[in-house]
């Protein structure tokens, strides 16, 4: 049944999804293979399966969507692991397969699979080598990471961009030790380019204007085979932590045309950012910030705009609030977009503050409040997210969102609409 | 350089000057909140870096036996000896008050002496004066006859006329705030020895010792600060007054040299650095460097206002003409100061890092602030030459004219002078850093002439195994060993146990003098100790002479008035005699006098790369601003020969020279840059203009030449204020730095401008190629000198071995029991019980790599979950610290892929909500706590096996503990059992290990932990098994980049 959802979303996401999946039976079926896979050191199949509701106490702005909505998720992991390989160079090897499936029984734009990861792993002592899907993180802030740019968003996955499509790659990594620094340096080609997917008519959460993720348009030739590169030296010095790093390529942030008064299309363009991302641990209290650099991006009035952006914060934690064992985490960061009102991001000239709080019992309770304010317009998104374990192995999580000062000239005005709750339950094994 | 760059630049300066002025005092105040921070650090062991190997050496000597802040009273009884009822009366009562000063752990006077003789079969071990209270001229005359008979007393506790006596207390400094903690010490000394000598007008009494030589430290940095302070400022008001004649330019420059220095003394309160005896001279240097700035601007405002009336177009011009230059004579001296960073003595580091913030504060406020004050603060014009501009005509006629004569005299004397660089001889005694001015050194020497000597080497003989030193072999060589340092004549006393144990073998055989030698057997030899130390009176046990496990004995070899030279050559002998005659004990000294011994030689080495680096650098900023190689070379010349004058004039005469020598060069490089920067920039100017070599050097005086004059004033008559600095290494340097500085103006004056027109003469006669000229070669050898000085080469000191409290050292020995593990991977699972008993499970991976033992680093470590699923994956490496750093550390987070690191200050918060606090999971470095031994016993739950209690205190005030009470048995060094107690006090915590293993044949981990928390009920197990040692991890996999691998 899952497949059949699969085929049926149709979608491009979809369909890399599918064909990556392929290429990994393809894999781990090939004959040569199978004698390993015996040898295996390590194996293990673990996973996650979820069921999430999404409440909107208000009545939908657009014909076609719901007060509420059901999904359910899967997502299994697949590790196989052969220490010290004598064919491969005495390497190390991984070989990992994570596969996403989420089925919404309200919303077909949310019916989707990925595959997050479908990769092999190699260790050569300080070097390591990843072939085929993964997911990269870059970054420190916390709110937003501007500097995060390996990874396609998933647009219907969650409204706050964290989660991420997997990306095909072949990354070279290299341990770099010079006198008091210690950190990776990195190589990164991307054969592929994945299209972010984007919600539906019926979507809750959505922008006025529907965009098309089918239906997408590429300024280079190769359009989705147009290679990407990237490089990246992270690391630490001290109690400083930071990361540089340069990115060419299909830039992961589209542009939009319309194609008609009620429909827009993304628009994928050839772009180049360089980027710095920092942290300064001091005790308690961290300091961070990030800062970008990229030309050639379309902004949202569809022209080439060259532009920074930056994020700088803090982070600071107060241990066993009143005696217990609960700590509360304060953060305040601020996010600047030098294309102001023409930022494709909504996070152009916006404060945010927020609470972190863990109470450090044995069920792992937290709460993360946010309220990001934008300092011109005064648009404000607050976020309340909480969750528990229940149990050995089964865990709730409730995200509560609401969205104040949404006025015409908003980006958020076609959201106003949309406060939501959403709770998931959640199963491990 | 770029000159309507630079006019831009400075009329934008001007038109904004109310912007500058704000944005100069808002940084100032910014800065200056840091002095608050400030405290003062008086401990002689400030000059010793955490990585200096001699240090490590002496720690961990100190940590086996003891750590010497011991204090000296000095006692001489003016007449008739010390040796009179009432007088030895009087040393025993003092010798009781002393037992009541502050940290004291010991006090060893004449009349607690432990004394043993044998009645019959028994022997007897009792105080020399047993009753204060009766002592009759008998007891008296008997005490004398002892005491001028025992090689433990004699020279040092006593002189053979019975003359000079002295008392030596020991303390155990904890360390906590050591401002407060020598100067309480000596007060009450001090308030002790006034009531003494009250009541005993016929007793003379002088304190030393090595609290006695911190308090020193403190003191004398105290009263430089505040002597010379004022001083300097005098100086600097005159010099301005006398150049300028103008009080506004005075005050002006008074303003900014204060505030350049309160920017760099607050950077030092901001980085947490307490002040030094070295870095308070810190504000007078930048004082001294900051008004050569100041100078720069006001003599070219000067020779402006001669112009024009407009105060505004002043400051401009100043800006436009000078600015460039200033701003590469500030960077210049910056980078010299950095290269103090090389130094392997922190005060010189932070010296340097201070030095170079407070100029390049100097360097923002000449170009910014001061410019804003004069073209807003109103100034008497005046219209005339200043005086000193006058004389700079004949001086460059002078030379000119005479510019031949003068390269041969220059060149002859800059060999000449250079030839005494060898004559230096490095010397370092921290006694003598201190002249006397001080009533410490003229104690300290007095001491010396008539007693014992406070430089003292200590060798640590090891006997090979635990126990060894009773071994009759061992005991002889040591014996032969003592004897021959007493036929040494430069050495005043030896202290060795072998002369106890003699004498204990003299009374176990009813007093035969015949038997006064070593035992023949082991078991004797042990035995009688063992009987001796059962004997001994409170306080008086003998942990200080021989290590815990008894695999080393203690031999101390005072010298008086010992130079650093002597001492090395003593040890050099010490070292061919031992490897002659007794290689299995042989080991290299240690002690306080030996650090310092080495610390030149060492600095000088270390220093060698800083200065070369510094000339490098400041070499091709040269390069860049003259953008001219000829000039750039030209430039070495003036840059490199004073200092080589200035060593070699030293040498000459004095000779002896401290460890402030490395650091000379550097420093003063970059300060006689800036008088090379400015001339040969003008130099240049009027080159570019079309003038002849005589007219542009006659251009450069007038431009500069006044400038120069005065700055080089200013600044040699700093730092001749400072080098009346009673503690010597801040007044070498001082007087090195006065001369060199000296010597780089006669060279700008006088050398360069005859090389200049010399060369530029060939070059104009065709003769292309600059020859290699007397100069150069001079210079070249002079270099040359300099760095042989630097290779001279010394012994090689390796590092000692034992402990000091019995605590201490049982910890130190379970350390040293598990060192060299290398890494090992292990399960952990954690069972967490609520008090009603509920379960739940924790369940990881771990990885631990053994560090090297490097200062300031503990272990590296790697946990990645299992279990709860939720968490799977979730992984933490922790980079441990020694308290009271915090650990770095990361965790990575599988769900988004993210490796961020965190804080880890949080020592008291439960680890995945156990009753495990991250402390206790932390990896526990010896130097956390200080520690107790409380008792030995039975060790729980295993009463066959005998356990030390011990006590250990955290040093870290972030600790959750008051103590924790720890069960380590005394067979094979595991813990068994530790109590833990909070902060106020109560029992919170009891861990109990069982099912200890041990790995490779050597490491004990044990298989399961039980935490109980006494005050909630609540309970963890933690179980660790499938330990696998040596698996060949590498720093490499403990890299936070490298998480997400890990995690799988």
């Amino acid at each position: 049944m899952m497949a059949k959802h699969v085929l049926r979303s149709g979608q491009g996401a979809g369909a890399w999804g599918l064909g990556g999946l392929c290429t990994a039976l393809a894999l781990s079926t090939a004959p040569a293979m199978a004698d390993e896979m015996l040898g295996a050191d390590f194996a293990e199949l673990r996973g996650e399966a979820s069921v999430e509701a999404i409440l909107f106490p208000d009545d939908p702005l657009f014909p076609g969507q719901e007060d509420q909505s059901l999904s359910f998720a899967f997502e299994p992991t697949g590790i196989l692991e052969w220490n010290s390989v004598e064919g491969l160079g005495g390497a190390d090897v991984t070989a990992t397969i994570r596969p996403f499936f989420r089925v919404d029984t309200q919303d077909d734009a949310r019916t989707h699979a990925d595959l997050r990861e479908a990769k092999v792993d190699l260790r050569f002592g300080d070097t390591d080598v990843t072939i085929g899907n993964d997911i990269v993180f870059w970054g420190k802030t916390e709110v937003d990471q501007i500097v995060d740019i390996v990874n396609q968003v998933d647009g219907v996955e969650g409204t706050d961009g964290e989660d991420k499509l997997g990306q095909p790659m072949v990354a070279v990594r290299r341990i770099v030790e010079a006198g008091a620094f210690s950190g990776q340096a990195s190589a990164f080609y991307f054969p592929y380019f994945r299209e972010r997917t984007f919600l539906g008519t019926e979507s809750r959460l959505r922008n006025g204007i529907v965009v098309d993720g089918n239906d997408a348009r590429y300024e280079t030739g190769a359009e989705e085979w147009t290679p990407s590169f990237a490089a990246r030296l992270a690391g630490f010095y001290g109690d400083v932590d930071a990361g540089l790093h340069v990115f060419h390529g299909l830039s992961r942030d589209p542009a939009f045309e319309f194609t008609s008064p009620t429909s827009l299309r993304p628009v994928y363009g050839r772009i180049t950012q360089i980027g710095l991302d920092a942290q300064y641990t001091s005790g308690a209290t961290l300091w961070k910030a990030e800062a970008i650099g990229r030309f050639d991006q379309r902004n949202l009035a569809f022209e080439k705009e060259d532009y920074a952006a930056a994020i700088a914060g803090v982070e600071h934690t107060l241990y066993g609030i009143g005696d217990s064992n609960a700590d509360l985490g304060l953060i305040a960061e601020y996010a600047y977009d030098s294309r102001g009102s023409n930022a494709l991001t909504p996070f152009e000239n916006d404060a945010v503050i927020g609470a972190r709080l863990a109470l450090n019992d044995t069920q792992d309770s937290s709460a993360l409040f946010t309220a990001a304010i934008d300092t011109e317009t005064a648009e404000t998104v607050l976020r309340l997210e909480a969750e528990r374990r229940l149990g050995d192995s089964f865990k709730l999580e409730i995200v509560g969102q609401a969205f104040f000062n949404t006025d015409e000239a908003s980006l958020f005005n076609s959201l106003r609409d949309d406060h939501s709750l959403r709770i998931t339950l959640s199963a491990f094994w | 350089m770029d000159q309507s760059k630079q006019t831009g630049w400075a009329a934008f300066i001007v038109r904004t000057r109310w912007l500058w002025l704000v944005l100069g005092l808002a940084v100032t105040v910014a800065m200056g909140t840091g002095l608050g921070k400030l405290g003062f650090n008086p401990d002689a062991r400030v000059f010793f870096a955490e990585e200096n190997p001699d240090r490590i050496a002496l720690d961990s000597f100190e940590a086996q036996f003891s750590k010497d802040d011991n204090l000296i009273l000095v006692m001489n009884a003016k007449e008739g000896g010390l040796f009179e009822p009432d007088i030895l009366a009087a040393i025993g009562e003092l010798t009781e008050k002393a037992w009541l000063l502050p940290h004291v752990r010991r006090v060893d006077s004449l009349t607690n002496f432990q004394h043993t003789y044998a009645i019959g079969d028994e022997m007897i071990v009792e105080d020399l004066v047993p009753d204060l209270l009766a002592v009759t001229p008998e007891v008296a005359a008997n005490a004398r006859k002892i005491a001028l008979s025992r090689p433990e007393l004699l020279d040092v506790m006593i002189d053979p006329t019975g003359r000079y006596g002295a008392m030596q207390v020991m303390f155990r400094l904890p360390g906590i705030s050591p401002e407060t903690e020598v100067p309480m010490i000596v007060e009450e000394t001090q308030a002790l020895a006034a009531q003494f000598r009250a009541e005993y007008p016929e007793i003379e009494l002088r304190l030393t010792g090595s609290v006695m030589i911190n308090n020193q430290f403190a003191v004398s940095g105290q009263d430089d600060g505040m002597t010379l302070t004022p001083m300097m400022f005098g100086a600097i008001l005159l010099i301005v007054l006398f150049a300028f004649r103008s009080v506004v330019g005075v005050l002006m420059t008074v303003t900014v040299i204060a505030m350049s220095a309160v920017i760099g003394l607050g950077a030092l309160g901001w980085s947490g650095v307490a002040l030094n005896s070295v870095t308070v001279l810190a504000p007078l240097i930048i004082m001294t460097l900051a008004v050569a700035s100041v100078v720069h601007v006001l003599a070219s405002v000067r020779q402006t206002m001669m112009e024009t009336p407009d105060r505004k177009e002043w400051a401009r011009v100043a800006l436009a003409e000078h600015g460039g230059e200033i701003a590469v004579a500030c960077i210049t001296t910056a980078i010299g100061f950095l290269a103090l960073n090389f130094s392997i003595s922190p005060p010189f580091r932070q010296l340097g890092n201070v030095v170079a913030v407070g100029v390049m504060g100097a360097l923002f406020l000449t170009l910014t602030f001061l410019p804003a004050l004069i073209a807003i603060i109103p100034m008497k014009r005046r219209e005339a030459l200043a005086t000193t501009d006058r004389f700079m005509r004949p001086i460059a006629e002078f030379v000119i004219g005479w510019r031949k004569p003068l390269l041969v005299v220059m060149s002859l004397l800059v060999v000449a002078l250079a030839s005494g660089i060898p004559r230096l001889a490095l010397e370092d005694d921290f006694v003598r850093y201190f002249d006397d001015r001080y009533e410490f050194r003229r104690d300290t020497d007095y001491f010396e002439q008539n007693l014992g000597g406070l430089n003292i080497l200590e060798y640590a003989l090891p006997a090979g195994r635990s126990d060894g030193i009773n071994d009759p072999q061992y005991l002889a060589s040591v014996k032969e060993f003592t004897d021959w340092l007493r036929d040494q004549p430069e050495v005043t006393h030896v202290r060795s146990m072998t002369d106890v144990i003699q004498r204990l073998n003299m009374n176990m055989h009813a007093d035969d003098p015949a038997m006064m030698k070593l035992p023949e057997t082991e078991q004797a030899a042990a035995q009688f100790l063992f009987l001796y130390e059962l004997s001994l009176g409170y306080g008086m046990d003998l942990t200080d002479q021989i290590n815990v496990d008894r695999s080393a004995m203690r031999i101390s070899v005072s010298m008086a008035e010992a130079t650093t030279k002597q001492m090395l050559a003593l040890d050099a002998k010490a070292q061919d005699w031992m490897v002659e005659n007794a290689p299995q004990i042989a080991v290299a000294p240690t002690g306080m006098s030996q650090v310092f011994n080495l610390i030149a030689y060492r600095d000088v080495r270390a220093m060698l790369t800083g200065t070369v680096l510094a000339l490098v650098a400041i070499s091709l900023l040269l390069l860049l601003i003259l953008r001219d190689v000829k000039l750039g070379l030209i430039s070495l010349i003036p840059n490199l020969i004073p200092a080589a004058m200035a060593f070699g004039i030293w040498g000459y005469s004095v000779g002896a020279v401290t460890l402030a020598i490395a650091v000379v060069i550097a420093m003063t490089l970059g300060i006689v840059v800036d008088d090379t920067v400015h001339f040969l920039s003008k130099y240049k100017e009027g080159k570019r203009k079309g003038m002849t070599p005589e007219d542009a050097i006659r251009y450069t005086f007038s431009k500069v030449g006044m400038a120069l004059f005065v700055t080089t004033f200013a600044l040699v008559a700093g730092f001749a204020i400072l080098s009346t600095s009673g503690f010597a290494v801040n007044g070498d340097m001082a007087k090195l730095t006065a001369l060199t500085i000296t010597l780089a103006l006669v060279a700008d004056f006088l050398l360069l401008p005859a090389l200049l027109i010399t060369i530029d003469r060939r070059e104009t006669m065709k003769a292309s190629t600059p020859p290699r000229t007397a100069t150069t070669t001079t210079t070249t050898a002079a270099l040359g000198a300099i760095l042989a000085l630097g290779m001279l080469a010394m012994p090689n000191p390796a590092s000692a071995q034992s402990a000091e409290a019995k605590g201490l050292a049982i910890v130190q020995e379970a350390e040293r029991r598990d060192l060299g593990w290398g890494d090992f991977t292990n399960d952990g699972e954690m069972i967490l019980r609520d008090s009603s008993g509920n379960e739940t499970r924790r369940v990881w991976r771990g990885m631990n790599l053994e560090r090297p033992a490097q200062a300031g680093e503990g272990d590296w470590s790697v946990i990645v979950f299992s279990a709860p699923r939720d968490i799977d994956g979730t992984a933490t490496l922790t980079q441990a610290k020694i308290e009271p750093s915090d650990d770095d550390q990361w965790l990575y987070l599988p769900a988004v892929k993210r490796v961020k690191r965190i804080s880890s200050s949080n020592r008291t918060g439960k680890f995945v909500g156990s009753e495990f606090s991250f402390e206790d999971l932390g990896s526990q470095e010896v130097e956390d706590n200080t520690y107790r031994w409380l008792r030995d016993e039975a060790c729980p739950g295993l009463p066959s096996l005998s356990c030390f209690v011990i006590e250990g205190y955290p040093k870290n005030a972030k600790s959750g503990y008051s103590k924790r009470i720890s069960w380590v048995d005394a067979q094979e060094y595991r813990q068994h059992k530790t109590e833990f107690y909070n902060r106020r006090g109560d029992l919170e915590k009891t861990l109990s290990a069982t099912g200890h293993e041990q790995y490779l044949g050597k490491y004990w981990r044990p298989a399961r932990l039980d935490m109980v928390n006494h005050q909630t009920g609540k309970s963890t197990t933690l179980l660790q098994s499938n330990y696998a040692f040596r698996t060949g991890l590498s720093d490499g996999d403990f890299n936070a980049q490298r998480l997400p691998r890990l995690s799988r």
